[in-house]
């Protein structure tokens, strides 16, 4: 008789309600940059060098922080999906390539004209298929930078905001995703789902153009969170055929042997990653070198026997010998041909040494349009 | 109490206001009571039936609560949701006007309890917790109330009713998969002197989503002393709830070196931890994998899959512990531990990674002793080799 328990047989059939009460701005500005933020930037002189090519000025919409007075929702400074799929494009494959600014400054810049595409996704709630489309880039975008500044200094390169503007475009995308499934319950028609695809022009991975790789993304979350089991959660959750691609299952068993604390069995899985997967790995070596020397100044506490240099740097992905002696110094350890691990010795309340890069990741002779389109 | 016509019940509703039966008013103001299928209750225009024959607030809560009942009935959950959290709102204005008093604390329990079961029924796959948020963000408001109340006597004080609502906002975390929002929720009930004046069924419900928050944490210890609470305090007839602890208390217990009885297990059907607690003593790690995957539907919808991996742990240590029982001497070379890891189900294992396997146990300090880069071997204690897990 009580209501409660009847609620279980019935069918909820509120799907759309809850998203009609959302009046969406659609977007009027057929440009890449407003003509007013144009006839404005060129008037006050904020025209960025970036902006200047060869054939003359090229604006893109720069971010500006919505503040209370500023009307952002203005149909005419909004740029429609097409528009906001072209300026991806164009920044992401145009504009990386110039070689005649700093890479810190080409970061910057192409950060802040991202971020207005993000700024503009969001006012006009553009519907997941069509956001997942446009943050992939951005997400390759992110890491490899990432991995490419990680040893500029503080002053021209942030990591803690990269990561920011990382995780912030992977969970939007990963919710995208969760939408787009859980909308599809019922929709098997695998021909929708390709002609979906297909109508939103996106080219899988053929050179030049972008793409949009599900499984690289489910990748790049597990491995960016590695200190995290939440990510391994949501991967044991997803559907078996997203769950079954190999390269997402190596991932997994990566971040397995991690909480396991097994190093050797990580790193041997993670010769197999791509270069985008394996670069967030290689930005985690500090904190997994800590982690074992520590475990190791436990394991081989002795005053007189030693573990080979080289044989730890194998072990630990070190660059080259001189690198684990001074890693070793630095956290209380003597290494001379061999390593003196002492428990008592090492300092673990020393902060983790900052990443240097790893010879062993391709990223490192990559550019950024060649990281751009490959599928895994 | 037959509720009859509308007009009866509003005085009803009024009467038993006015004589602070609070229990009584939860029950004519529930969602769950027999009254709710009373079709005089549900007149098209409610609003001008109750308005001005009832003292305010009063009227407003009625009117919102008759407005879900109407909602629910004609299956309309998300409005229903919207009139139930406009009834928290008038709840959390009752509470205010009655100062030194709670006695109306039954009532607030019913609304709230309530408003969670009408989120839970509102939610849809694109709202995507949403609508429990929002449904938190009110508990959250007459949390505030309640706790503020820090000058009235112990016995009337409004503080007594924080814990049903903090067992409320973890049952909404839990399921919109929000932990980190229970951190000050638990930091406010553990600072509060009035423990024991709780009801010991809101104890049992918080120290089991507290000991599931620990766990995921991976802070075992606490984990196991709050499940362990909340097993030995459930009420013996409460079977479906004892076996929702043990499903995280035997994990837990497990890495901790306690494994549990056939008999435990028959009795709360989990028998699946059964094959588990014979491989993980086993060190067979080969077996381990198998019933992983036999059960892994039910070890991932409880959650506890990633527990169930760390036993492989356990299992590294019982397997290690046999190859020292077998050699029978304290220098173990490498080889031994690198093929009982091979026989055991790890073929692809090399000597470098069982040096890490054993690195970690000593540094665990699951076996007691050191490794030998140049000899390959393990030196291990003469005493206490491979020390009882329960005592680490």
């Amino acid at each position: 008789m009580y209501i409660m328990s009847h609620y279980n047989n019935q069918n909820i059939t509120l799907d759309t309600k809850y998203d009609d009460n959302k009046q969406c701005i659609v977007g009027t500005c057929s440009d890449m940059c407003p003509r007013e933020e144009v006839t404005l930037r060129k008037k006050e002189k904020l025209v960025h060098v970036l902006e200047v090519t060869g054939s003359g000025y090229k604006l893109i919409k720069s971010y500006s922080r919505s503040a209370a007075s500023a009307n952002m929702a203005v149909p005419r400074l909004l740029r429609p999906y097409p528009v906001l799929f072209d300026t991806i494009h164009y920044l992401l494959i145009k504009v990386s390539n110039r070689s005649d600014v700093p890479m810190s400054v080409l970061y910057d810049f192409l950060n802040d004209r991202l971020r207005a595409v993000r700024q503009d996704m969001t006012i006009q709630r553009l519907p997941p298929e069509e956001c997942i489309v446009l943050l992939e880039p951005m997400i390759r975008f992110y890491v490899y930078f990432g991995y490419r500044l990680c040893e500029h200094p503080l002053s021209e390169y942030d990591p803690v905001l990269n990561k920011k503007y990382l995780l912030e475009c992977l969970k939007w995308y990963l919710s995208s995703c969760d939408l787009i499934e859980r909308s599809k319950v019922g929709v098997n028609d695998v021909d929708e789902i390709i002609d979906n695809l297909s109508s939103l022009n996106v080219n899988r991975g053929k050179d030049g153009t972008l793409s949009c790789d599900r499984i690289l993304v489910e990748s790049l979350y597990i491995l960016c969170n590695l200190d995290d089991i939440h990510p391994l959660y949501r991967y044991l959750n997803l559907p078996k055929s997203i769950k079954r691609v190999s390269i997402l299952k190596l991932t997994y068993n990566i971040a397995l042997a991690h909480q396991h604390r097994n190093y050797i069995r990580m790193l041997q899985l993670s010769t197999r990653l791509c270069p985008l997967t394996f670069s967030v790995l290689c930005l985690y070596l500090p904190s997994l070198q800590k982690r074992a020397l520590q475990s190791l100044s436990t394991a081989f506490n002795s005053k007189h026997l030693t573990v080979p240099v080289r044989v730890v740097q194998k072990w630990l992905a070190f660059n080259s010998e001189e690198e684990v002696r001074s890693a070793c110094k630095y956290y209380g350890l003597e290494a001379t041909d061999g390593v003196f691990f002492n428990k008592s010795n090492f300092k673990h309340n020393e902060n983790m040494l900052p990443p240097k890069k790893y010879y062993k990741a391709k990223i490192l002779s990559l550019k950024l349009e060649d990281v751009l389109s490959y599928t895994i | 109490m037959a509720t009859g016509t509308l007009s009866q019940y509003i005085q009803t509703v009024e009467r038993m206001f006015r004589l602070g039966e609070g229990n009584e008013l939860a029950r004519l103001l529930s969602l769950r009571d027999a009254h709710v299928v009373n079709r005089n209750l549900r007149s098209s225009d409610i609003a001008t039936m109750v308005e001005g024959n009832c003292v305010a607030p009063l009227d407003e809560l009625i009117i919102c609560h008759l407005l879900c009942v109407k909602a629910i009935c004609e299956k309309e959950f998300l409005e229903a949701y919207s009139h139930q959290s406009q009834c928290v709102v008038t709840i959390v204005k009752i509470l205010q006007n009655q100062k030194e008093q709670n006695w109306c604390l039954p009532l607030m329990y019913t609304v709230c309890l309530d408003l969670r079961l009408v989120a839970q029924k509102a939610e849809t796959a694109q709202s995507n917790g949403k609508i429990l948020e929002k449904a938190a963000e009110s508990l959250l408001s007459c949390f505030r109330v309640c706790a503020a109340d820090n000058r009235t006597s112990d016995d009337d004080t409004k503080r007594l009713g924080m814990l049903y609502l903090v067992n409320q906002l973890l049952k909404v975390y839990f399921r919109i998969n929000k932990l980190h929002l229970c951190k000050p929720l638990i930091r406010a009930i553990d600072s509060s002197p009035l423990w024991y004046q709780f009801p010991l069924a809101q104890q049992i419900t918080y120290r089991y989503f507290v000991g599931r928050k620990a766990m995921f944490d991976s802070d075992y210890r606490m984990a196991d002393e709050y499940l362990s609470f909340a097993f030995q305090l459930c009420h013996r007839k409460s079977h479906k709830n004892k076996r929702l602890i043990l499903t995280y208390l035997i994990p837990v217990k497990m890495l901790l070196g306690y494994m549990p009885t056939r008999a435990l297990l028959q009795k709360y059907d989990l028998l699946q931890f059964w094959d588990l607690t014979s491989v993980v003593k086993n060190g067979d790690l080969r077996g381990i994998d198998r019933i992983m995957e036999m059960h892994e539907n039910f070890f991932i919808s409880a959650g506890i899959y990633l527990i169930v991996e760390k036993l492989k742990i356990i299992a590294y240590r019982n397997l290690f512990r046999k190859v020292f029982l077998a050699e029978n001497t304290h220098q173990i070379e490498i080889a031994s531990f690198q093929a009982a890891l091979q026989i055991s189900g790890q073929e692809d294992v090399d000597s470098d990674e069982t040096l890490c396997i054993v690195a970690n146990l000593i540094f665990l300090g699951m076996i007691k002793g050191y490794m030998s880069y140049q000899h390959k071997k393990v030196v291990v204690s003469k005493q206490n080799a491979f020390p009882p897990l329960p005592t680490l």
